[in-house]
Protein backbone atom coordinates (compact mmCIF):
# COMPACT_ATOMS: atom_id res chain seq x y z
CA UNK A 1 0.00 0.00 0.00
CA UNK A 2 1.02 3.58 -0.53
CA UNK A 3 2.03 5.82 2.30
CA UNK A 4 -0.84 8.03 3.42
CA UNK A 5 0.86 11.18 2.15
CA UNK A 6 1.60 9.73 -1.30
CA UNK A 7 -0.82 11.07 -3.92
CA UNK A 8 -2.63 8.35 -5.87
CA UNK A 9 -2.06 10.32 -9.07
CA UNK A 10 0.77 12.69 -9.84
CA UNK A 11 1.11 14.33 -13.26
CA UNK A 12 4.30 16.31 -13.82
CA UNK A 13 4.87 18.64 -16.76
CA UNK A 14 2.50 16.87 -19.15
CA UNK A 15 2.68 18.30 -22.67
CA UNK A 16 0.68 16.87 -25.54
CA UNK A 17 0.59 18.19 -29.11
CA UNK A 18 -1.67 17.22 -31.95
CA UNK A 19 0.17 18.48 -35.02
CA UNK A 20 0.64 22.19 -34.40
CA UNK A 21 -1.97 22.39 -31.65
CA UNK A 22 -0.76 22.21 -28.09
CA UNK A 23 -3.55 20.34 -26.30
CA UNK A 24 -1.76 20.19 -22.94
CA UNK A 25 0.98 22.57 -21.82
CA UNK A 26 3.18 21.58 -18.89
CA UNK A 27 0.29 20.30 -16.79
CA UNK A 28 1.17 19.37 -13.23
CA UNK A 29 -1.45 18.10 -10.83
CA UNK A 30 -1.94 15.69 -7.96
CA UNK A 31 -4.90 13.73 -6.66
CA UNK A 32 -4.75 12.56 -3.05
CA UNK A 33 -6.18 9.17 -2.02
CA UNK A 34 -9.96 9.32 -1.64
CA UNK A 35 -10.03 12.90 -2.93
CA UNK A 36 -12.83 14.16 -5.14
CA UNK A 37 -11.23 16.62 -7.54
CA UNK A 38 -13.10 18.56 -10.20
CA UNK A 39 -11.45 19.30 -13.55
CA UNK A 40 -13.12 22.14 -15.40
CA UNK A 41 -12.40 24.43 -18.31
CA UNK A 42 -13.97 25.68 -21.52
CA UNK A 43 -14.52 23.40 -24.51
CA UNK A 44 -11.20 22.39 -26.01
CA UNK A 45 -9.27 23.21 -22.85
CA UNK A 46 -7.71 19.73 -22.86
CA UNK A 47 -9.71 18.05 -20.09
CA UNK A 48 -10.49 14.83 -21.94
CA UNK A 49 -6.98 14.79 -23.42
CA UNK A 50 -5.56 14.89 -19.90
CA UNK A 51 -7.77 11.97 -18.84
CA UNK A 52 -6.64 10.08 -21.97
CA UNK A 53 -2.99 10.68 -21.09
CA UNK A 54 -3.54 9.49 -17.52
CA UNK A 55 -5.36 6.29 -18.53
CA UNK A 56 -2.91 5.41 -21.29
CA UNK A 57 -5.13 5.95 -24.33
CA UNK A 58 -2.82 8.76 -25.36
CA UNK A 59 0.93 9.10 -24.92
CA UNK A 60 2.24 12.48 -23.73
CA UNK A 61 5.01 14.19 -25.71
CA UNK A 62 6.73 15.01 -22.43
CA UNK A 63 6.07 14.78 -18.72
CA UNK A 64 5.37 11.87 -16.42
CA UNK A 65 2.33 10.19 -14.92
CA UNK A 66 2.72 8.34 -11.62
CA UNK A 67 0.26 6.12 -9.80
CA UNK A 68 1.06 5.64 -6.11
CA UNK A 69 4.52 6.96 -6.85
CA UNK A 70 5.20 4.46 -9.66
CA UNK A 71 5.62 5.73 -13.22
CA UNK A 72 3.01 4.58 -15.75
CA UNK A 73 3.84 7.06 -18.51
CA UNK A 74 3.45 5.49 -21.93
CA UNK A 75 2.03 2.20 -20.66
CA UNK A 76 -0.84 0.85 -22.77
CA UNK A 77 -4.35 1.52 -21.46
CA UNK A 78 -5.01 -2.08 -20.37
CA UNK A 79 -1.90 -2.06 -18.18
CA UNK A 80 -2.88 1.25 -16.58
CA UNK A 81 -6.40 -0.09 -16.01
CA UNK A 82 -4.96 -3.11 -14.19
CA UNK A 83 -2.93 -0.82 -11.96
CA UNK A 84 -6.15 0.59 -10.61
CA UNK A 85 -7.36 3.30 -12.95
CA UNK A 86 -11.01 3.21 -14.01
CA UNK A 87 -12.02 5.40 -16.93
CA UNK A 88 -15.62 6.34 -17.64
CA UNK A 89 -16.08 7.74 -21.13
CA UNK A 90 -18.11 10.82 -21.95
CA UNK A 91 -19.90 8.96 -24.72
CA UNK A 92 -20.08 5.39 -23.46
CA UNK A 93 -19.07 2.82 -26.06
CA UNK A 94 -19.33 -0.39 -24.06
CA UNK A 95 -20.21 -3.73 -25.66
CA UNK A 96 -23.66 -3.32 -27.25
CA UNK A 97 -24.76 -6.95 -27.46
CA UNK A 98 -23.49 -7.94 -24.01
CA UNK A 99 -25.91 -7.65 -21.13
CA UNK A 100 -25.45 -5.18 -18.28
CA UNK A 101 -24.17 -7.94 -16.03
CA UNK A 102 -21.78 -9.39 -18.64
CA UNK A 103 -20.37 -5.92 -19.29
CA UNK A 104 -19.70 -5.30 -15.62
CA UNK A 105 -18.19 -8.77 -15.31
CA UNK A 106 -15.64 -7.86 -18.00
CA UNK A 107 -14.51 -5.03 -15.72
CA UNK A 108 -14.37 -7.37 -12.73
CA UNK A 109 -12.44 -10.08 -14.59
CA UNK A 110 -9.79 -7.94 -16.24
CA UNK A 111 -9.73 -4.58 -14.48
CA UNK A 112 -7.85 -5.49 -11.32
CA UNK A 113 -4.29 -6.67 -10.71
CA UNK A 114 -5.47 -9.81 -8.89
CA UNK A 115 -7.21 -12.51 -10.90
CA UNK A 116 -10.46 -12.85 -8.97
CA UNK A 117 -12.08 -16.27 -8.70
CA UNK A 118 -15.67 -16.91 -9.81
CA UNK A 119 -17.22 -16.13 -6.40
CA UNK A 120 -15.21 -12.97 -5.95
CA UNK A 121 -15.99 -11.86 -9.50
CA UNK A 122 -19.71 -12.37 -8.90
CA UNK A 123 -19.52 -10.39 -5.67
CA UNK A 124 -17.70 -7.49 -7.33
CA UNK A 125 -20.28 -7.43 -10.11
CA UNK A 126 -23.11 -7.38 -7.57
CA UNK A 127 -21.52 -4.60 -5.55
CA UNK A 128 -20.94 -2.42 -8.59
CA UNK A 129 -24.49 -2.95 -9.90
CA UNK A 130 -25.88 -2.24 -6.45
CA UNK A 131 -23.98 1.02 -6.23
CA UNK A 132 -25.28 2.37 -9.56
CA UNK A 133 -28.75 0.93 -8.85
CA UNK A 134 -28.95 -1.19 -11.99
CA UNK A 135 -29.39 -4.59 -10.37
CA UNK A 136 -32.85 -5.10 -11.81
CA UNK A 137 -31.59 -4.35 -15.35
CA UNK A 138 -28.75 -6.84 -15.26
CA UNK A 139 -30.03 -9.17 -17.98
CA UNK A 140 -30.74 -6.43 -20.51
CA UNK A 141 -28.41 -5.91 -23.47
CA UNK A 142 -26.49 -2.67 -23.01
CA UNK A 143 -27.42 -1.55 -26.53
CA UNK A 144 -31.01 -1.11 -25.40
CA UNK A 145 -30.28 1.29 -22.53
CA UNK A 146 -30.46 5.08 -22.77
CA UNK A 147 -27.33 7.22 -22.67
CA UNK A 148 -27.46 7.92 -18.96
CA UNK A 149 -27.98 4.26 -18.11
CA UNK A 150 -25.05 3.41 -20.37
CA UNK A 151 -22.87 5.88 -18.49
CA UNK A 152 -23.86 4.19 -15.23
CA UNK A 153 -23.06 0.77 -16.68
CA UNK A 154 -19.70 2.12 -17.79
CA UNK A 155 -19.18 3.44 -14.26
CA UNK A 156 -20.13 0.06 -12.80
CA UNK A 157 -17.77 -1.67 -15.23
CA UNK A 158 -14.95 0.58 -14.05
CA UNK A 159 -15.89 0.12 -10.36
CA UNK A 160 -15.93 -3.67 -10.70
CA UNK A 161 -12.18 -3.48 -11.41
CA UNK A 162 -11.67 -2.08 -7.87
CA UNK A 163 -10.02 1.17 -9.02
CA UNK A 164 -7.95 3.39 -6.76
CA UNK A 165 -8.53 6.25 -9.14
CA UNK A 166 -11.65 6.86 -11.16
CA UNK A 167 -11.55 9.18 -14.18
CA UNK A 168 -15.06 10.40 -14.84
CA UNK A 169 -15.79 12.35 -18.02
CA UNK A 170 -19.04 14.33 -18.10
CA UNK A 171 -21.35 12.01 -16.27
CA UNK A 172 -24.16 14.56 -16.12
CA UNK A 173 -24.61 16.40 -19.39
CA UNK A 174 -28.24 16.45 -20.42
CA UNK A 175 -29.60 15.53 -16.99
CA UNK A 176 -32.34 17.35 -15.08
CA UNK A 177 -31.61 18.79 -11.61
CA UNK A 178 -33.04 15.79 -9.76
CA UNK A 179 -30.94 13.37 -11.78
CA UNK A 180 -27.89 15.56 -11.27
CA UNK A 181 -28.43 15.43 -7.54
CA UNK A 182 -28.67 11.65 -7.63
CA UNK A 183 -25.52 11.52 -9.69
CA UNK A 184 -23.46 13.69 -7.34
CA UNK A 185 -24.72 11.60 -4.42
CA UNK A 186 -23.55 8.53 -6.34
CA UNK A 187 -20.05 9.94 -6.81
CA UNK A 188 -19.85 10.76 -3.10
CA UNK A 189 -20.92 7.21 -2.26
CA UNK A 190 -18.31 5.80 -4.66
CA UNK A 191 -15.67 7.77 -2.83
CA UNK A 192 -16.87 6.90 0.64
CA UNK A 193 -17.87 3.26 0.20
CA UNK A 194 -15.22 2.22 -2.31
CA UNK A 195 -12.42 4.49 -1.17
CA UNK A 196 -11.61 5.52 -4.73
CA UNK A 197 -10.14 8.91 -5.58
CA UNK A 198 -12.08 10.63 -8.35
CA UNK A 199 -10.86 13.04 -11.00
CA UNK A 200 -14.04 14.40 -12.45
CA UNK A 201 -14.49 16.40 -15.65
CA UNK A 202 -17.84 18.11 -15.79
CA UNK A 203 -19.60 20.96 -17.53
CA UNK A 204 -22.42 21.23 -15.03
CA UNK A 205 -20.76 23.87 -12.85
CA UNK A 206 -23.20 23.81 -9.95
CA UNK A 207 -22.74 20.11 -9.52
CA UNK A 208 -18.93 20.31 -9.57
CA UNK A 209 -18.47 23.36 -7.38
CA UNK A 210 -21.01 22.11 -4.87
CA UNK A 211 -19.55 18.61 -4.59
CA UNK A 212 -15.76 18.63 -4.82
CA UNK A 213 -13.28 19.83 -2.24
CA UNK A 214 -10.76 20.91 -4.83
CA UNK A 215 -11.08 22.05 -8.42
CA UNK A 216 -8.46 22.33 -11.17
CA UNK A 217 -9.09 24.77 -14.02
CA UNK A 218 -7.62 24.13 -17.47
CA UNK A 219 -7.56 26.73 -20.21
CA UNK A 220 -5.85 26.31 -23.58
CA UNK A 221 -4.16 23.21 -22.20
CA UNK A 222 -2.62 24.89 -19.15
CA UNK A 223 -3.60 24.81 -15.49
CA UNK A 224 -4.62 28.38 -14.68
CA UNK A 225 -5.93 27.85 -11.16
CA UNK A 226 -6.58 25.19 -8.55
CA UNK A 227 -7.92 25.14 -5.03
CA UNK A 228 -11.18 25.03 -3.11
CA UNK A 229 -14.20 25.80 -5.33
CA UNK A 230 -15.15 29.02 -3.56
CA UNK A 231 -11.64 30.41 -3.97
CA UNK A 232 -11.24 29.29 -7.59
CA UNK A 233 -14.59 30.74 -8.62
CA UNK A 234 -13.36 34.16 -7.49
CA UNK A 235 -9.93 33.85 -9.10
CA UNK A 236 -9.62 36.70 -11.63
CA UNK A 237 -7.82 34.51 -14.19
CA UNK A 238 -10.60 31.93 -14.01
CA UNK A 239 -13.33 34.52 -14.22
CA UNK A 240 -11.69 36.03 -17.26
CA UNK A 241 -10.64 32.88 -19.09
CA UNK A 242 -13.52 30.59 -18.43
CA UNK A 243 -16.40 31.89 -16.44
CA UNK A 244 -16.25 35.39 -17.91
CA UNK A 245 -18.91 37.96 -17.30
CA UNK A 246 -21.49 35.26 -17.93
CA UNK A 247 -20.47 33.23 -14.90
CA UNK A 248 -23.80 33.87 -13.27
CA UNK A 249 -25.65 33.03 -16.47
CA UNK A 250 -23.61 29.84 -16.87
CA UNK A 251 -24.43 28.88 -13.34
CA UNK A 252 -28.12 29.37 -13.92
CA UNK A 253 -28.04 27.59 -17.28
CA UNK A 254 -25.96 24.73 -15.82
CA UNK B 1 -17.57 -20.48 -16.82
CA UNK B 2 -19.75 -22.42 -14.46
CA UNK B 3 -20.80 -24.78 -17.25
CA UNK B 4 -19.45 -28.28 -16.55
CA UNK B 5 -16.89 -29.39 -19.09
CA UNK B 6 -18.96 -32.40 -20.12
CA UNK B 7 -21.70 -30.10 -21.31
CA UNK B 8 -19.20 -27.81 -22.97
CA UNK B 9 -17.72 -30.74 -24.84
CA UNK B 10 -21.12 -32.17 -25.84
CA UNK B 11 -21.61 -30.31 -29.16
CA UNK B 12 -18.03 -31.06 -30.21
CA UNK B 13 -18.47 -34.73 -29.40
CA UNK B 14 -21.81 -34.79 -31.25
CA UNK B 15 -20.29 -33.31 -34.40
CA UNK B 16 -17.32 -35.65 -34.19
CA UNK B 17 -19.62 -38.67 -33.87
CA UNK B 18 -21.83 -37.65 -36.78
CA UNK B 19 -18.95 -36.87 -39.10
CA UNK B 20 -17.02 -39.97 -38.04
CA UNK B 21 -19.97 -42.03 -39.29
CA UNK B 22 -19.98 -40.44 -42.75
CA UNK B 23 -17.57 -42.99 -44.32
CA UNK B 24 -20.00 -45.75 -43.26
CA UNK B 25 -22.38 -44.31 -45.82
CA UNK B 26 -20.12 -43.11 -48.60
CA UNK B 27 -16.86 -44.90 -47.86
CA UNK B 28 -17.14 -47.01 -51.02
CA UNK B 29 -17.24 -44.02 -53.30
CA UNK B 30 -13.85 -42.32 -53.70
CA UNK B 31 -15.63 -39.38 -55.27
CA UNK B 32 -17.97 -38.83 -52.33
CA UNK B 33 -15.15 -39.40 -49.87
CA UNK B 34 -13.22 -36.66 -51.62
CA UNK B 35 -16.18 -34.28 -51.38
CA UNK B 36 -16.51 -35.06 -47.66
CA UNK B 37 -12.79 -34.55 -47.07
CA UNK B 38 -12.76 -31.25 -48.95
CA UNK B 39 -15.74 -30.20 -46.84
CA UNK B 40 -13.59 -30.78 -43.73
CA UNK B 41 -10.77 -28.74 -45.28
CA UNK B 42 -13.18 -25.87 -45.89
CA UNK B 43 -14.62 -26.23 -42.37
CA UNK B 44 -11.13 -25.96 -40.83
CA UNK B 45 -10.39 -22.83 -42.82
CA UNK B 46 -13.75 -21.41 -41.73
CA UNK B 47 -13.07 -22.18 -38.05
CA UNK B 48 -9.83 -20.21 -38.38
CA UNK B 49 -11.51 -17.38 -40.26
CA UNK B 50 -14.27 -17.24 -37.64
CA UNK B 51 -11.67 -16.57 -34.96
CA UNK B 52 -9.95 -13.98 -37.16
CA UNK B 53 -12.88 -12.09 -38.58
CA UNK B 54 -15.80 -13.06 -36.35
CA UNK B 55 -14.11 -12.66 -33.00
CA UNK B 56 -11.15 -10.32 -33.41
CA UNK B 57 -12.28 -8.08 -36.31
CA UNK B 58 -9.35 -9.15 -38.48
CA UNK B 59 -10.51 -9.48 -42.08
CA UNK B 60 -7.70 -11.75 -43.24
CA UNK B 61 -8.30 -12.20 -46.98
CA UNK B 62 -5.17 -14.32 -47.21
CA UNK B 63 -6.45 -17.68 -45.95
CA UNK B 64 -5.54 -19.24 -49.31
CA UNK B 65 -2.12 -17.60 -49.24
CA UNK B 66 -1.40 -18.91 -45.73
CA UNK B 67 -2.64 -22.35 -46.80
CA UNK B 68 -0.35 -22.22 -49.85
CA UNK B 69 2.54 -21.31 -47.56
CA UNK B 70 1.78 -24.45 -45.56
CA UNK B 71 1.32 -26.57 -48.68
CA UNK B 72 4.28 -25.43 -50.74
CA UNK B 73 6.69 -25.17 -47.81
CA UNK B 74 5.92 -28.67 -46.54
CA UNK B 75 6.25 -30.17 -50.03
CA UNK B 76 9.46 -28.31 -50.88
CA UNK B 77 11.04 -29.19 -47.52
CA UNK B 78 10.46 -32.88 -48.21
CA UNK B 79 11.43 -32.72 -51.90
CA UNK B 80 14.58 -30.59 -51.63
CA UNK B 81 15.76 -31.05 -48.05
CA UNK B 82 14.55 -34.64 -47.62
CA UNK B 83 12.86 -33.76 -44.36
CA UNK B 84 10.50 -36.27 -42.75
CA UNK B 85 6.99 -35.37 -43.87
CA UNK B 86 5.67 -34.85 -40.34
CA UNK B 87 8.53 -32.49 -39.52
CA UNK B 88 7.92 -30.62 -42.77
CA UNK B 89 4.23 -30.22 -41.97
CA UNK B 90 5.15 -29.00 -38.49
CA UNK B 91 7.61 -26.44 -39.82
CA UNK B 92 5.11 -25.26 -42.44
CA UNK B 93 2.50 -24.82 -39.69
CA UNK B 94 4.89 -22.76 -37.61
CA UNK B 95 5.81 -20.63 -40.63
CA UNK B 96 2.15 -19.92 -41.37
CA UNK B 97 1.54 -19.04 -37.70
CA UNK B 98 4.49 -16.66 -37.68
CA UNK B 99 3.34 -15.02 -40.92
CA UNK B 100 -0.24 -14.56 -39.70
CA UNK B 101 0.94 -13.30 -36.30
CA UNK B 102 3.28 -10.83 -37.99
CA UNK B 103 0.54 -9.51 -40.30
CA UNK B 104 -1.72 -9.10 -37.28
CA UNK B 105 0.94 -7.37 -35.20
CA UNK B 106 1.71 -4.86 -37.95
CA UNK B 107 -2.01 -4.21 -38.49
CA UNK B 108 -2.69 -3.64 -34.81
CA UNK B 109 0.39 -1.49 -34.28
CA UNK B 110 -0.37 0.68 -37.29
CA UNK B 111 -4.01 0.94 -36.23
CA UNK B 112 -5.41 -0.49 -39.49
CA UNK B 113 -9.21 -0.60 -39.60
CA UNK B 114 -11.10 -3.77 -40.55
CA UNK B 115 -11.39 -2.88 -44.24
CA UNK B 116 -7.79 -1.76 -44.49
CA UNK B 117 -6.64 -5.07 -43.06
CA UNK B 118 -8.79 -6.68 -45.76
CA UNK B 119 -7.11 -4.67 -48.49
CA UNK B 120 -3.59 -5.26 -47.17
CA UNK B 121 -4.10 -9.01 -46.76
CA UNK B 122 -5.71 -9.23 -50.21
CA UNK B 123 -2.58 -7.57 -51.56
CA UNK B 124 -0.51 -10.15 -49.66
CA UNK B 125 -2.58 -12.87 -51.35
CA UNK B 126 -1.85 -11.44 -54.80
CA UNK B 127 1.85 -11.14 -53.98
CA UNK B 128 2.03 -14.73 -52.77
CA UNK B 129 0.11 -15.92 -55.84
CA UNK B 130 2.55 -14.15 -58.15
CA UNK B 131 5.55 -15.41 -56.19
CA UNK B 132 4.29 -18.97 -56.59
CA UNK B 133 3.88 -18.36 -60.32
CA UNK B 134 7.21 -16.62 -60.68
CA UNK B 135 9.58 -18.74 -58.59
CA UNK B 136 9.54 -21.49 -61.20
CA UNK B 137 12.67 -23.26 -60.01
CA UNK B 138 11.06 -23.85 -56.66
CA UNK B 139 7.36 -24.11 -57.47
CA UNK B 140 7.15 -25.16 -61.16
CA UNK B 141 5.00 -22.04 -61.69
CA UNK B 142 1.58 -22.62 -63.22
CA UNK B 143 2.31 -26.30 -63.79
CA UNK B 144 2.37 -26.99 -60.06
CA UNK B 145 3.94 -29.86 -58.16
CA UNK B 146 2.82 -33.48 -58.02
CA UNK B 147 2.95 -34.22 -54.32
CA UNK B 148 2.58 -37.99 -54.44
CA UNK B 149 5.42 -39.54 -52.46
CA UNK B 150 6.27 -36.23 -50.78
CA UNK B 151 3.86 -36.53 -47.86
CA UNK B 152 2.22 -39.04 -45.58
CA UNK B 153 0.41 -40.70 -48.45
CA UNK B 154 -2.99 -39.25 -47.63
CA UNK B 155 -3.68 -39.02 -51.38
CA UNK B 156 -3.63 -42.81 -51.68
CA UNK B 157 -5.77 -43.48 -48.63
CA UNK B 158 -9.04 -41.53 -48.79
CA UNK B 159 -10.26 -42.93 -45.47
CA UNK B 160 -7.05 -42.00 -43.69
CA UNK B 161 -7.18 -38.53 -45.23
CA UNK B 162 -10.76 -38.08 -44.08
CA UNK B 163 -10.06 -39.10 -40.50
CA UNK B 164 -6.88 -37.05 -40.23
CA UNK B 165 -8.78 -33.96 -41.38
CA UNK B 166 -11.65 -34.83 -39.07
CA UNK B 167 -9.24 -35.12 -36.14
CA UNK B 168 -7.78 -31.71 -36.95
CA UNK B 169 -11.22 -30.14 -37.26
CA UNK B 170 -12.53 -31.67 -34.04
CA UNK B 171 -9.37 -30.57 -32.24
CA UNK B 172 -9.86 -27.03 -33.53
CA UNK B 173 -13.51 -27.04 -32.39
CA UNK B 174 -12.46 -28.34 -28.98
CA UNK B 175 -9.83 -25.61 -28.72
CA UNK B 176 -12.45 -23.03 -29.70
CA UNK B 177 -14.84 -24.40 -27.11
CA UNK B 178 -12.19 -24.36 -24.43
CA UNK B 179 -11.21 -20.81 -25.34
CA UNK B 180 -14.76 -19.54 -25.04
CA UNK B 181 -15.41 -21.47 -21.86
CA UNK B 182 -12.45 -19.74 -20.22
CA UNK B 183 -12.07 -16.11 -19.18
CA UNK B 184 -10.42 -15.49 -22.55
CA UNK B 185 -13.85 -15.97 -24.09
CA UNK B 186 -15.18 -12.99 -22.16
CA UNK B 187 -12.19 -10.93 -23.33
CA UNK B 188 -12.79 -11.91 -26.95
CA UNK B 189 -16.52 -11.17 -26.72
CA UNK B 190 -15.69 -7.76 -25.30
CA UNK B 191 -13.00 -6.81 -27.80
CA UNK B 192 -15.04 -7.94 -30.78
CA UNK B 193 -17.70 -5.44 -29.69
CA UNK B 194 -15.47 -2.51 -28.84
CA UNK B 195 -11.69 -2.51 -28.67
CA UNK B 196 -11.33 0.79 -26.78
CA UNK B 197 -13.76 -0.25 -24.06
CA UNK B 198 -12.03 -3.62 -23.86
CA UNK B 199 -8.64 -1.95 -23.47
CA UNK B 200 -10.03 0.38 -20.78
CA UNK B 201 -11.38 -2.69 -18.98
CA UNK B 202 -7.87 -4.10 -18.68
CA UNK B 203 -7.89 -6.41 -21.71
CA UNK B 204 -4.65 -6.56 -23.72
CA UNK B 205 -6.30 -6.21 -27.12
CA UNK B 206 -3.04 -6.41 -29.07
CA UNK B 207 -2.00 -9.66 -27.43
CA UNK B 208 -5.38 -11.29 -28.00
CA UNK B 209 -5.53 -10.26 -31.66
CA UNK B 210 -1.99 -11.37 -32.44
CA UNK B 211 -2.39 -14.65 -30.53
CA UNK B 212 -5.68 -15.42 -32.31
CA UNK B 213 -4.16 -14.56 -35.69
CA UNK B 214 -1.16 -16.80 -35.02
CA UNK B 215 -3.35 -19.67 -33.82
CA UNK B 216 -5.79 -19.39 -36.71
CA UNK B 217 -2.92 -19.11 -39.21
CA UNK B 218 -1.32 -22.22 -37.73
CA UNK B 219 -4.55 -24.13 -38.36
CA UNK B 220 -4.73 -22.78 -41.92
CA UNK B 221 -1.08 -23.65 -42.60
CA UNK B 222 -1.50 -27.15 -41.19
CA UNK B 223 -4.62 -27.84 -43.24
CA UNK B 224 -2.98 -26.31 -46.32
CA UNK B 225 -0.12 -28.77 -45.92
CA UNK B 226 -2.47 -31.73 -45.38
CA UNK B 227 -4.44 -30.64 -48.43
CA UNK B 228 -1.25 -30.68 -50.54
CA UNK B 229 -0.77 -34.28 -49.43
CA UNK B 230 -4.29 -35.57 -49.91
CA UNK B 231 -4.87 -33.75 -53.19
CA UNK B 232 -1.79 -35.29 -54.82
CA UNK B 233 -1.06 -32.06 -56.63
CA UNK B 234 -0.71 -28.36 -55.87
CA UNK B 235 -0.59 -25.28 -58.05
CA UNK B 236 -1.05 -21.57 -57.38
CA UNK B 237 -4.67 -21.76 -58.51
CA UNK B 238 -5.79 -24.41 -55.98
CA UNK B 239 -4.92 -21.91 -53.23
CA UNK B 240 -6.15 -18.80 -55.07
CA UNK B 241 -8.45 -16.28 -53.44
CA UNK B 242 -11.38 -17.44 -55.56
CA UNK B 243 -10.78 -21.06 -54.59
CA UNK B 244 -10.19 -20.63 -50.87
CA UNK B 245 -11.01 -17.21 -49.42
CA UNK B 246 -14.34 -16.66 -51.17
CA UNK B 247 -15.73 -20.11 -50.26
CA UNK B 248 -14.49 -19.61 -46.68
CA UNK B 249 -16.16 -16.23 -46.41
CA UNK B 250 -19.42 -17.53 -47.88
CA UNK B 251 -19.39 -20.68 -45.73
CA UNK B 252 -18.84 -18.72 -42.53
CA UNK B 253 -21.51 -16.15 -43.31
CA UNK B 254 -23.93 -18.91 -44.28
CA UNK B 255 -23.29 -20.98 -41.18
CA UNK B 256 -23.12 -18.08 -38.77
CA UNK B 257 -20.22 -16.04 -37.49
CA UNK B 258 -19.20 -16.20 -33.84
CA UNK B 259 -20.74 -19.61 -33.33
CA UNK B 260 -19.05 -22.92 -32.63
CA UNK B 261 -20.83 -24.85 -35.35
CA UNK B 262 -21.39 -22.09 -37.90
CA UNK B 263 -18.16 -22.87 -39.79
CA UNK B 264 -18.99 -26.60 -39.96
CA UNK B 265 -22.64 -26.14 -40.95
CA UNK B 266 -21.62 -23.47 -43.46
CA UNK B 267 -18.92 -25.66 -44.99
CA UNK B 268 -21.38 -28.56 -45.26
CA UNK B 269 -24.00 -26.36 -46.92
CA UNK B 270 -21.44 -24.86 -49.26
CA UNK B 271 -20.21 -28.30 -50.34
CA UNK B 272 -23.79 -29.46 -50.81
CA UNK B 273 -24.69 -26.45 -52.94
CA UNK B 274 -21.51 -26.92 -54.91
CA UNK B 275 -22.56 -30.48 -55.73
CA UNK B 276 -26.18 -29.56 -56.47
CA UNK B 277 -25.25 -27.00 -59.08
CA UNK B 278 -22.65 -29.17 -60.78
CA UNK B 279 -25.12 -30.74 -63.27
CA UNK B 280 -26.07 -27.30 -64.57
CA UNK B 281 -22.82 -27.17 -66.52
CA UNK B 282 -22.49 -23.75 -68.06
CA UNK B 283 -25.30 -22.47 -65.88
CA UNK B 284 -23.46 -23.51 -62.71
CA UNK B 285 -22.38 -20.02 -61.79
CA UNK B 286 -25.87 -18.64 -62.32
CA UNK B 287 -27.56 -21.39 -60.30
CA UNK B 288 -24.93 -20.94 -57.66
CA UNK B 289 -25.55 -17.21 -57.45
CA UNK B 290 -29.32 -17.60 -57.21
CA UNK B 291 -29.00 -20.17 -54.45
CA UNK B 292 -26.60 -18.01 -52.51
CA UNK B 293 -28.80 -14.93 -52.80
CA UNK B 294 -31.77 -16.97 -51.59
CA UNK B 295 -29.80 -18.35 -48.67
CA UNK B 296 -28.55 -14.91 -47.69
CA UNK B 297 -32.06 -13.48 -47.83
CA UNK B 298 -33.45 -16.25 -45.65
CA UNK B 299 -30.53 -16.67 -43.26
CA UNK B 300 -28.92 -13.30 -43.03
CA UNK B 301 -27.29 -13.98 -39.66
CA UNK B 302 -26.33 -17.46 -40.72
CA UNK B 303 -28.08 -20.77 -40.34
CA UNK B 304 -26.90 -21.67 -36.84
CA UNK B 305 -28.19 -18.53 -35.07
CA UNK B 306 -31.53 -18.79 -36.91
CA UNK B 307 -31.95 -22.41 -35.90
CA UNK B 308 -30.88 -21.60 -32.36
CA UNK B 309 -33.45 -18.87 -31.94
CA UNK B 310 -36.16 -21.01 -33.57
CA UNK B 311 -35.40 -23.81 -31.14
CA UNK B 312 -35.12 -21.27 -28.34
CA UNK B 313 -38.69 -20.12 -28.92
CA UNK B 314 -39.94 -23.61 -28.37
CA UNK B 315 -37.58 -24.47 -25.54
CA UNK B 316 -37.58 -21.57 -23.07
CA UNK B 317 -34.41 -22.80 -21.37
CA UNK B 318 -32.47 -22.04 -24.54
CA UNK B 319 -33.72 -18.53 -24.95
CA UNK B 320 -31.40 -16.27 -22.96
CA UNK B 321 -28.61 -15.18 -25.30
CA UNK B 322 -26.05 -14.83 -22.51
CA UNK B 323 -22.69 -16.49 -22.79
CA UNK B 324 -23.46 -18.79 -19.88
CA UNK B 325 -26.26 -20.48 -21.80
CA UNK B 326 -24.21 -20.55 -24.99
CA UNK B 327 -23.31 -24.17 -24.39
CA UNK B 328 -26.96 -25.19 -24.47
CA UNK B 329 -27.52 -23.21 -27.62
CA UNK B 330 -24.58 -24.87 -29.26
CA UNK B 331 -26.14 -28.23 -28.42
CA UNK B 332 -29.24 -27.03 -30.23
CA UNK B 333 -26.99 -26.12 -33.13
CA UNK B 334 -25.49 -29.60 -32.96
CA UNK B 335 -28.73 -31.24 -33.97
CA UNK B 336 -28.70 -29.08 -37.07
CA UNK B 337 -25.20 -30.17 -37.96
CA UNK B 338 -26.27 -33.75 -37.48
CA UNK B 339 -28.88 -33.62 -40.18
Amino acid sequence: MSRPSEPVLRCRGITKRFGGVVALRDVTLEVEPKALVGLIGPNGAGKSTLLNVVCGLSRPDSGTVELDGRPVTGLPAHAVARRGVGRVLQIPRLFPSLTVEETVRVGALFGSPDSPGPAQTARRVDEALELVELRDRRTEPVGRLNTQEKRLVDLARALAGQPKLLLVDELMSGLNPVEIQRCTALLRRVREERGAAILWVEHVMDAVLGTVERVVVLDHGAVIAQGPPAQVAKDPAVVEAYLGVDFHAAEVAG
Amino acid sequence: MSVPWTRQAAPVVAVAAVLAAVPLGVGDSPYQMRIATLMLVLACYAVAFNLLFGHTNQLFLCVGALASLGGYLSVILVRDLKLASLAAVGLATVAAAATGGFLSYVSVRRGFGVLFVGIVTLAVSLIVHNLLLGLRDLTNGETGIVTRGLGMGLGDHPLKAYYVLLAVMVASLAAYRWLFGSRHGAALHALSEDEVSAELSGIDVTRYKVACAAGASALVGLVGALYADLNGFISPSVYAVGHVDIPVLVALLLGGMRTLLGPVVGAALFSLVDELVRPFGQLTVLAYGVLLVALFLLFRQGVVPVVQSALGRRVPALRAPSSRTAAKEEVAGGTEAGR
